[in-house]
């Protein structure tokens, strides 16, 4: 989960946080970390370049991107299969 | 139509311009490429947006906000800005995401910002402004179709009384290269404050971000007086851009001896010669004024003129560095004479 | 109360034809110009469904008389801008005449070609592909060959852009500075525009259906509509019978989001009540509404409801004519100004192509099939990245 919290701060230019001052299950939109629906999009280009993992639909970025945690299950989950 | 009060102006440019008194230090560079002097943009933009916005956005916003805070106007009734390139810098990095992607996975957000329109929509975002917002991209007609489209507002709609107006261009990496290849920029290290001194091939590129406050009704301070301006679209000879000039001047009810000229010579020989021919013939005796030393040759620069030009109207100083020839008296107009290309604009200020 | 603003003449071309002629027939015909890509040179061709013109750059030459290098998004415009001259009749050597025209990339077409080389080399790549770049640069070549140079600018708001130009031209002329305006824009397909609506994940891989439940985004478009807006003297000098009224505009900003829609449509909702009290109607004189209707979930849930909040339950006949065009961003309001004056022209409402299923969230829904009813008055609506939202709307005289 480090090295996707560092992937995250890269991809999004976060310059006022440090990976490691991302929680694990702290919220990543809005009232968590703030992030948008441009980010959200980031993200997927982050999953597909890094992961190779392709998130057809938008619609389920706000489950997937919830937290640090869902992603990094979304992404075993999906590595696996 | 009605003349306006310049009553907010802020200017970021590769001078000093930006939080200084007037007139400024006088900034010299070497080389064909002068960038702007970039200030703190905390204090304008909160670092979570920030972080996704690239140079241009952010110094263009923030003189759009700080033109409205020099004001204290929080929400204006209308903002109308022009660009010649636009977001020329995110255009080129997405342009070279999709080319090494081979159309692939791409990032949007360079995307995003690249559309001409992101400046003026941003300040929009800022401030909460619903009004009337437009953004011209045409060359060196940007910003003074921007002036225009203010001064018919405020004739149209009498409860339109603040209207941010501004203009701003970037020079990038590739854009000075393309220019360079193009003889457009000299490949010298000439120092800017050279550059109208002697004729020669290519100018220097510049950029910057200027924006005023424009409004029918006086302010706590004012700058100046916007009176108009006129577009002329390659005027075949000299004598029709001063027969054109004479018309202009006398449709404000002034005349060629009234005013000083802020001439946008931008030291090209090839294409300085209609504005040197009104320099030495129309305007033979007055003051010339030189600007584009200062802040570099780009689309937009008469934004910077228009700054220049409110600045000495309001503080009485005429900077010795902008005196190209004559005396430097303190004008009570200016008449702000440029060319970009085939596109010729005039621009009338007075004194408040 | 301003001086009245006449449309004296159109002209157009896009996917659904090279002029108004060939327009009107494709639209009563329902024949949707979206189909694969088989000019752009893009790695999409194949996945991604557009609405091109299906002419090479040299096949548009020779038809807008311009050079081959030049760029695509000139070429459309001359195409266009001159058919709607000469449809006008007037003789324009007599009048101050300017030429407002509106587009967002500009000579991106070219300049994506000259990148190619450029970035492998910096000294490579043909300048002829780079010259052409800015916005500008397309509308002076124009004016100059329409003779047109009185008074010249670009707008680029996104894809309100030739809402605003045609807004601007108007104004020129009530403030006396022009007699006549060709008004508008044009915008070529580029892979730069293709790939950056791609990023956003918001292009629909299969034929578009604005205002559908089930729609999935929209397609993009290329093309270029212009109209030629008088004042009354040259209408009357002239002796012309004008085609429409341009009875009310409102340029507003949604002040949301940088690329997303209110979900309360609230700059669509100013630009709408804006035109309405411009043009002294109510809502319910409005007879027809030409949709932005993009096709995206998000800009037709927010007009749909900022519609809702404008007209309430029961709104005037509406259709998104971008289900035959494309969405040809810079070009949009032109284009769909030349097809609203013909709906009012003709008395026809053309369909919203490939509607089947009603939004959740409206009471009601497009016109599905032609329709054939007298019209007064037309809105048309433009919104855009930015928040920059425009209506306009056309009457008859």
């Amino acid at each position: 989960m480090q090295t996707l919290k560092g992937q995250i701060v890269e991809q999004l230019n976060l310059q006022h946080i440090k990976p490691e001052d991302i929680g694990d299950d702290q919220p990543l939109f809005i009232e968590g970390l703030g992030l948008d629906s441009i980010d959200a999009l980031e993200l997927i280009v982050l999953l597909q370049q890094k992961y190779g993992i392709k998130l057809a639909n938008p619609s389920e970025g706000p489950t997937v991107f919830k937290t640090v945690r869902s992603i990094a299950e979304y992404i075993t989950a999906h590595k696996a299969a | 139509m009605k003349p306006l009060y310049i009553n907010g102006a802020s200017c970021i440019s590769p001078q000093p311009t930006f939080g200084t008194e007037f007139p400024f230090e006088i900034k010299e560079y070497h080389g064909s490429r002068l960038a702007c002097v970039e200030p703190d943009y905390t204090p304008y933009i909160d670092p979570k947006l920030s972080r996704r916005m690239g140079r241009l956005l952010k110094y263009g916003t923030t003189a759009g906000l700080q033109a409205l805070r020099d004001t204290g106007v929080q929400v204006p009734d209308a903002i109308s800005t022009g660009t010649g390139f636009g977001l020329l810098d995110d255009s080129g990095k997405f342009l070279k995401n999709v080319i090494e992607a081979a159309e692939g996975v791409v990032s949007p957000t360079a995307f995003i910002q690249s559309t001409h329109n992101t400046v003026s929509s941003n300040i929009a975002l800022a401030v909460g402004c619903h009004a009337h917002n437009n953004t011209f991209a045409h060359k060196g007609f940007s910003f003074e179709s921007a002036l225009t489209d203010a001064q018919m507002l405020a004739t149209e709609n009498e409860s339109i009384r603040n209207i941010l107006v501004g203009a701003y261009d970037e020079v990038t990496d590739y854009s000075c290269q393309i220019m360079q290849r193009l003889g457009l920029i000299k490949t010298s290290e000439e120092s800017n404050l050279d550059l109208l001194k002697h004729a020669s091939k290519g100018t220097i590129a510049g950029e910057g971000a200027t924006f005023f406050v424009l409004s029918p009704d006086r302010g706590a301070k004012i700058y100046a007086r916007y009176r108009g301006n006129k577009l002329l679209y390659k005027p075949a000879s000299g004598a029709v851009l001063s027969s054109a000039i004479q018309g202009f001047l006398a449709g404000h009810g002034g005349g060629v001896s009234d005013v000083a000229v802020l001439s946008g010579l931008s030291g090209d020989q090839r294409r300085d010669t209609l504005l040197q021919e009104v320099n030495t013939g129309l305007f033979e005796g007055n003051t010339i004024l030189g600007y584009k030393h200062l802040c570099g040759e780009y689309m937009t620069s008469t934004a910077f003129a228009m700054w220049l030009g409110a600045m000495i109207l309001h503080s009485r100083v005429v900077p010795a560095a902008a005196v190209l020839s004559g005396t430097p008296s303190c004008p009570q107009h200016i008449l702000i004479c440029n060319s970009y290309k085939n596109d010729y604009a005039l621009i009338l200020l007075s004194v408040a | 109360m301003k001086a009245p603003i006449y449309i004296a003449g159109i002209g157009i071309i896009s996917a659904i034809g090279d002029d108004v002629a060939e327009t009107l027939a494709h639209l009563t015909a329902s024949e949707s110009g979206v189909s694969g890509m088989e000019v752009l040179p893009s790695a999409y061709a194949g996945t991604l469904p557009v609405a091109e013109v299906k002419y090479s750059n040299a096949e548009l030459a020779a038809i807008s008389g311009l050079e081959p290098w030049q760029t695509r998004t000139a070429q459309l415009s001359m195409i266009a801008a001159r058919e709607a001259k000469e449809n006008s009749k007037i003789d324009f050597t007599k009048w101050r005449c300017g030429f407002i025209s509106a587009n967002t990339v500009g000579g991106m077409d070219r300049t994506e070609d000259f990148m190619k080389d450029f970035l492998a080399d910096a000294s490579s790549g043909d300048l002829h592909d780079v010259i052409n770049h800015d916005s500008g640069d397309a509308t002076e070549i124009v004016a100059e060959k329409l003779g047109c140079t009185d008074y010249i600018t670009t707008i680029s708001t996104a894809c309100s852009s030739s809402a605003n130009a045609m807004m601007y031209g108007a104004r020129l002329i009530q403030n006396d500075m022009v007699d006549i305006i060709i008004a508008g824009g044009t915008d070529a397909l580029s892979r730069f525009t293709l790939n950056g609506f791609k990023s956003l994940m918001i292009l629909d891989e299969q034929p578009c259906q604005p205002f559908d439940e089930n729609r999935r985004g929209l397609n993009l478009g290329e093309g270029a509509g212009y109209v030629v807006l008088v004042s009354r003297r040259v209408m009357d000098s002239e002796g012309i019978k004008p085609m429409a009224l341009l009875s009310g505009y409102a340029n507003a900003n949604d002040a949301y989001h940088q690329t997303a829609s209110s979900p309360e449509g609230n700059g669509n909702y100013a630009a709408m009540t804006g035109a309405l009290q411009m043009a002294g109607l109510a809502p319910s004189d409005i007879d027809y509404i030409n949709l932005h209707g993009t096709g995206t979930p998000n800009n037709d849930v927010s007009e749909g409801t900022a519609i809702k909040r404008v007209f309430g339950d029961t709104p005037p006949v509406m259709s998104s004519t971008k289900a035959y065009t494309g969405h040809t961003l810079g070009a949009s309001a032109g284009i769909e100004a030349v097809i609203s004056i013909l709906a009012l022209a003709n008395g026809v409402v053309f369909p919203n192509l490939r509607h089947q299923t009603q939004m959740k969230e409206l009471p009601f829904g497009p016109q599905t099939s032609l329709l054939e009813k007298p019209l007064q008055h037309v809105l048309s609506n433009s919104f855009g990245f930015g928040g920059n939202c425009s209506s306009v709307i056309f009457s008859k005289l």
